[in-house]
């Protein structure tokens, strides 16, 4: 309950700054609004339809890219876990490749897909792709050796082992995985739709921004970090329901 | 909490699969309706083409219009050439260039003209209210933002220059979005800036003072930006947008305030400076004699490399 109150004392806190600010004349009014009219702004956005198309496209892209991205690590991460050698040969590729930040593909997505729900997933998928995949092969490895010895001595199938002991010692490796994956996944999403022009709340942004719209600039960047924020707590939800049987879990919960 | 998982997987596969692909473009549609999606930037010059799509221009000519937005002219010229639009919209040093790059575009209609008025045009040079710059001759050897290098902005701001008499080669000129550039103004870090409307309007009504017309002083009548295609386009499909286009610039150029009504509907530009900004210029035909000018002004500059027959661009 204390942090509740401390949590908005917080907030309320960051928003008369905001107000003051510019207010007090510290910063030019024209490039940064009070709170005030910030907030009226994004009243009135929320009340047209178009915000809501516009975040519609943005949380589309979103989740087929975190899909796609999750689905193919998973699948690669646990088949290179545990196929013999793949790892040691896989290992330097996957070094190479997941440093390349993902907006560094802006104009290869621009090139090939153009201002479309391509370009979105392009960024998308290779930005969560990897995320996905270090948390799996991570969770793979600490599958322990022992068991998966007695595993295989008793004469489980592969797919048996998969099945009950990679995947349950992997999974809350893989629900972090997730977790990280979901939000580079949306930062990805607003950027490819405010530098390439895909539909979406980045685009919204950039037509605001291009039109001198300050107030509407920064309303639809409100929107999009209380959406940024909706993320991640869904994901958090989500991991601990899954996870609720994990002691790493169980204990949160406990405190 | 494995059901959780198995919902979640469910959606996130169903949302995978569920992804449509957009209609290939171009095609018969039903009806005898040509699909066409034309990239477009989201400026006041491009108010025609909205305006022309709400008015039923396109349909008349069995045209189902989608306009699409891109952020500048490298992203229209780009999706068109990689073949996302069968139409888009660039200026006329992007067209030039491209071409010169051997892009394979052809020019369809006019876009947008400078309204050849000095302080009443849509594109202006501004300085600070309190700046020893009083004319366009005193811009030379000063530091100006245009929104983008080696364009049609320091082409014609260039030729301001020359007109007043300055030299215009000791300019340092400097990338800023439009946006960006009052503030940039305000806090002295560039001596002028270059911004075309609504920035024009905002940035005189906050104290800038314009000490150019730009546009207005390159060329009689600029052809500021043009529609344009590639080959892939069938003749009879590019006849009949270059119709409705035509149709559409003569319908805005006639009624500014259903200009401004449109405005409304596809910038998020404030009502209030939409009631004040100066309007461009539609005409029906190019000025290809503005748009050699412009080449062989680039030409000079060495925006381009070589002599462009504009005839091989405008047809």
């Amino acid at each position: 309950m204390t942090r509740l109150l401390y949590g908005l004392a917080g907030l309320g806190g960051l928003l008369a700054l905001l107000e003051a600010v510019p207010r007090l004349g510290l910063v030019d009014e024209r490039f940064l609004p009070p709170a005030s009219l910030i907030l009226s702004t994004l009243g009135a956005q929320l009340a047209a339809p178009q915000l809501w198309i516009a975040l519609g496209e943005t949380m589309g892209g979103w989740a087929l890219g975190l899909a796609m991205a999750f689905c193919a690590a998973v699948v690669a991460g646990v088949v290179i876990g545990i196929v013999p050698g793949l790892r040691a040969l896989t290992n330097s590729t996957i070094e190479f490749l997941r440093p390349i930040p993902s907006v560094a593909l802006v104009p290869l997505a621009t090139l090939l897909f153009g201002p479309s729900l391509g370009s979105t997933l392009m960024l998308v998928v290779y930005a969560a792709f990897w995320q996905v995949l270090i948390q799996v092969l991570y969770g793979v490895a600490a599958v322990d050796a022992v068991a998966y010895d007695t595993a295989r001595s008793y004469g489980l199938s592969a797919w048996s082992r998969v099945r009950h002991l990679v995947w349950p010692t992997a999974l809350p490796y893989v629900m972090t995985g997730l977790r990280l994956a979901a939000a580079v996944a949306f930062i990805l999403a607003v950027t490819a739709e405010l530098v390439i022009g895909s539909p979406g709340l980045g685009a919204e942004i950039q037509v605001a921004q291009s039109s001198g719209a300050v107030p509407t600039v920064y309303a639809l960047i409100v929107v999009a970090g209380v959406v940024g924020i909706a993320v991640n707590a869904a994901v958090r939800l989500l991991e601990r329901r899954v996870l609720a049987w994990h002691p790493a879990v169980r204990s949160e919960v406990a405190a | 909490m494995r059901r959780a998982l198995i919902v979640f997987a469910a959606l996130l596969v169903t949302a995978a699969c569920g992804g449509t692909q957009p209609a290939a473009p171009g095609q018969q549609a039903s009806g005898g309706m040509s699909k066409v999606n034309a990239g477009v930037i989201a400026i006041v010059d491009t108010a025609p083409i909205h305006l022309g799509k709400a008015k039923g221009f396109f349909t008349e000519q069995k045209i189902d219009l989608t306009i699409t937005s891109v952020p500048g002219g490298a992203a229209s010229i780009s999706g068109a050439v990689s073949g996302q639009f069968q139409f888009a919209f660039a200026n006329t040093t992007s067209l030039l260039t491209a071409k010169q790059q051997g892009l394979d575009v052809k020019v369809v209609a006019n876009g947008v003209s400078s309204t050849g008025q000095q302080g009443k045009d849509f594109s202006a040079v501004l300085v600070k209210p309190d700046s020893p710059i009083k004319t366009a001759k005193d811009l030379a050897g000063k530091k100006i933002s245009v929104n983008q290098l080696k364009n049609i902005g320091d082409t014609t701001v260039r030729a301001s220059v020359r007109n007043a008499g300055g030299d215009p080669t000791g300019i340092e000129f400097v990338e800023l979005p439009f946006p960006d550039a009052p503030a940039a103004l305000q806090s002295g870090q560039v001596d002028a800036i270059w911004v075309v409307e609504p920035f024009v309007s905002q940035a005189i009504s906050q104290g800038a003072r314009p000490v150019a017309w730009n546009f207005a002083d390159a060329a009689p009548n600029l052809t500021v930006a043009m529609y344009f295609t590639t080959s892939r386009t069938d003749a009879d499909l590019t006849s009949r947008f270059t119709a409705a286009m035509r149709k559409s610039l003569e319908y805005a150029d006639e009624h500014p305030d259903e200009v401004r009504e449109v405005l409304k509907t596809y910038t998020k530009i404030a009502p209030e400076v939409i009631a004040k900004i100066n309007l461009p210029k539609w005409p029906v035909e190019v000025n290809k004699a503005s748009v050699q000018t412009v080449a062989d002004l680039a030409l000079a500059d060495g925006v381009l490399k070589e002599k462009i027959d504009v005839s091989a661009l405008v047809p």
